[in-house]
């Protein structure tokens, strides 16, 4: 780690600790049912997700991790079943309600017009702005805060058409951080991101979820999955799902078996790792 | 952006605009004084001065503002309509369906209302043609990306239009011709009165000001737009509804008047950023002002003769447009 990078989990605390969320969030997925086109994705999935758990949903390309996401977050309609919030059906709350209570990073996004990195990452206080639309001082203070907490608080005021693909997605993850939601969903949150800002990243989730937060994110890399989250969604593409503490969905036995390719667990001084078998 | 910085972006155009206005009421074949003006404004008693203020260079200077503002308040809107910073007014088609119609009226040799009438009526059936084609794009729920599939529906509708006005200009004859030109090139001349054009102003600039939060998001695109609450579906169909009555009422009155609507947009983003809280009502001042001031030189600067308005503010709009734009890092 480079002595000169500012130490990033004290400004992550102390931006995020002050906006502790009020209650936990509690998603459920209901029966449900994904497919796309003719192809099953997932078939009559109940599954709970809970205040304080990081779940990472893991599988290969096309297998529906995307599809999965967005349903959760109210976004698309499921072929069969529904989702849950708080105990009701996602399809029934008010847009500004469900946007105050889960934010949704997206995978990668094409920006056409020239804005700052302020501008952009305060867009996440949308959902609770009055009138005619202008923050008022807290919701810059937010927008300030989650910048602190990726460490973009040099970038305020660059372009995010000059920004490289890692720091788009910092900006992304902080306007998301920024829209304060007890649920967060992340569609690849740690990718283009460095080996330094993926586990700053991971540490922020892992804070949010300590303080209440229910995190959800798809995520490739298997080993940083079974370190950070403590619950786990494999899909094999086949309609199967495996859900449970992360360490025992994804072993070795079954990431082979819903990647298609032989994985060793291989374990050192304390610290585990899945490594291609040949 | 803050609302006080925008405020104080709003206060300097539309001293702008009260410049314009005063020069526009004051200049032309007929030099009126300040006091002249002030007598034809405030106690008016029917003097020629008064008669040349009032019922002459007022309407038409308030035309031409309306017009201008309408078409930049529109050329805005659907820039963040099609997610697109090339996208003007007339690139849907509403303006080649109004065209059209209004040619045929005068090839029909119909008076002023009738010309006037057809543009709305062709106005309105090219915003149903593109509605009809599009309606996916406007009326499903999923997020995806809809502006590159509604931009090409526009844009080959809008070519079909042209098709037809060619045909139309190739049919008219001889005498015709010159009146149709000045309509296709935007003229003010024939306008017949400014109230129309600045009411629907405000039916427009209105609704579009309470959407503005709600553009800022949708600029970052459809999911992000979804997951913080905006309905995107519904805000698209109401942005292209507001952009068509603007270009309509602007087409309606000024014939096709051209770069307006693409040009002003960008300067303001380019000198003040692209909150389109700030951005709606200065892009309205600002396109506002230009046709106006625009249309003081078509009718001054070759006196007695007129040129149409839309030359003017191509030919001066371009230039400086390509500075502005060059002299960016990015």
């Amino acid at each position: 780690m480079s002595p000169r990078r500012p130490s990033l989990l004290s400004a992550a605390e102390s931006a995020v600790l002050p906006t502790v969320l009020p209650a936990g969030a509690r998603l459920a997925a209901r029966d449900l049912t994904l497919a796309a086109g003719a192809r099953t994705l997932i078939s009559g999935l109940n599954l709970e997700f809970a205040p304080g758990e990081i779940w990472c949903i893991a599988g290969p390309n096309g297998a529906g991790k995307t599809t999965l996401i967005s349903t959760l977050a109210g976004l698309q309609l499921p072929a069969h079943g529904r989702v849950e919030l708080d105990g009701r059906a996602l399809a029934e709350w008010p847009g500004n309600q469900l946007a105050q209570r889960r934010a949704l990073m997206p995978q990668a996004l094409r920006d056409v017009f020239s804005a700052s990195v302020f501008e952009t990452v305060l867009l996440g206080r949308h959902p609770y702005l009055a009138g005619w639309g202008w923050e008022q001082a807290a919701d810059r203070a937010a927008a300030l805060a989650a910048l602190a907490a990726l460490g973009l608080g040099a970038f305020a005021a660059r372009d995010i058409l000059s920004l490289s693909g890692g720091e788009r997605q910092r900006v992304a993850l902080a306007a998301a951080v920024c829209q304060d939601a007890a649920l967060m969903l992340l569609d690849e949150p740690l990718a283009h991101l460095d080996l330094h800002h993926q586990i700053d990243c991971l540490k922020l989730l892992a804070l949010r979820a300590s303080t209440g937060g229910t995190i959800i994110f798809s995520c490739h890399d298997l080993n940083l999955a079974r370190r950070y989250a403590s619950h786990a969604l494999l899909l094999d593409g086949t309609g199967l799902v495996d859900a449970g503490p992360a360490r025992e969905v994804l072993s070795a036995g079954n990431a082979s078996r819903a990647f298609g390719y032989p994985l060793l667990l291989i374990e050192s001084a304390g610290h585990e790792a899945l490594v291609p078998a040949h | 952006m803050t609302a006080s910085r925008a405020l104080t972006i709003w206060s300097v155009l539309a001293v702008l605009a009260l410049t314009g206005l005063v020069a526009s009421l004051s200049l032309g074949s007929v030099a009126i004084s300040w006091r002249a003006l002030a007598h034809a404004m405030f106690q008016p008693d029917g003097g020629l001065t008064d008669e040349i203020v009032r019922s002459l260079r007022l309407p038409r200077a308030g035309a031409g503002f309306a017009c201008g503002a309408l078409l930049s308040l529109s050329g805005a809107l659907l820039q963040v309509l099609l997610r697109n910073p090339l996208a003007d007014p007339y690139v849907l088609g509403v303006s080649g369906g109004a065209a059209s119609f209004a040619l045929a009226a005068m090839l029909l040799m119909l008076p002023w209302w009738g010309v006037d009438a057809g543009a709305f009526a062709g106005a309105l059936l090219a915003v149903v043609f593109v509605l009809g084609m599009a309606r996916r794009e406007f009326w499903r729920a999923d997020p995806v990306e809809a502006s590159p599939r509604l931009l090409l529906t526009g844009v080959v509708l809008a070519a079909g239009w042209g098709a037809l006005i060619t045909l139309l200009l190739t049919l008219a004859p001889e005498r015709g011709l010159r009146g149709m030109l000045f309509w296709l090139a935007g003229d003010l001349n024939g306008a017949a009165g400014a109230w129309p054009a600045l009411l629907v102003l405000v039916l427009v600039l209105v609704p579009s000001m309470l959407a503005a939060p709600r553009l800022n998001v949708l600029l970052r695109g459809e999911t992000v737009a979804q997951a913080l609450g905006v309905p995107v579906a519904r805000l698209r169909l109401r942005i292209y509804l507001l952009a068509s009555l603007a270009t309509a009422a602007a087409v309606v009155t000024g014939g096709t008047i051209g770069f307006v609507g693409l040009v002003v947009p960008h300067m303001l983003r380019i000198a003040f950023g692209n909150d389109q809280r700030m951005l709606l009502p200065a892009a309205a001042l600002g396109g506002g002002t230009l046709v106006m001031v625009a249309d003081l030189a078509a009718r001054t600067v070759v006196a007695p003769a007129q040129l149409p308005v839309g030359v003017i503010t191509a030919i001066t709009g371009v230039p400086v447009f390509l500075w502005m734009l060059l002299r960016r890092r990015h």
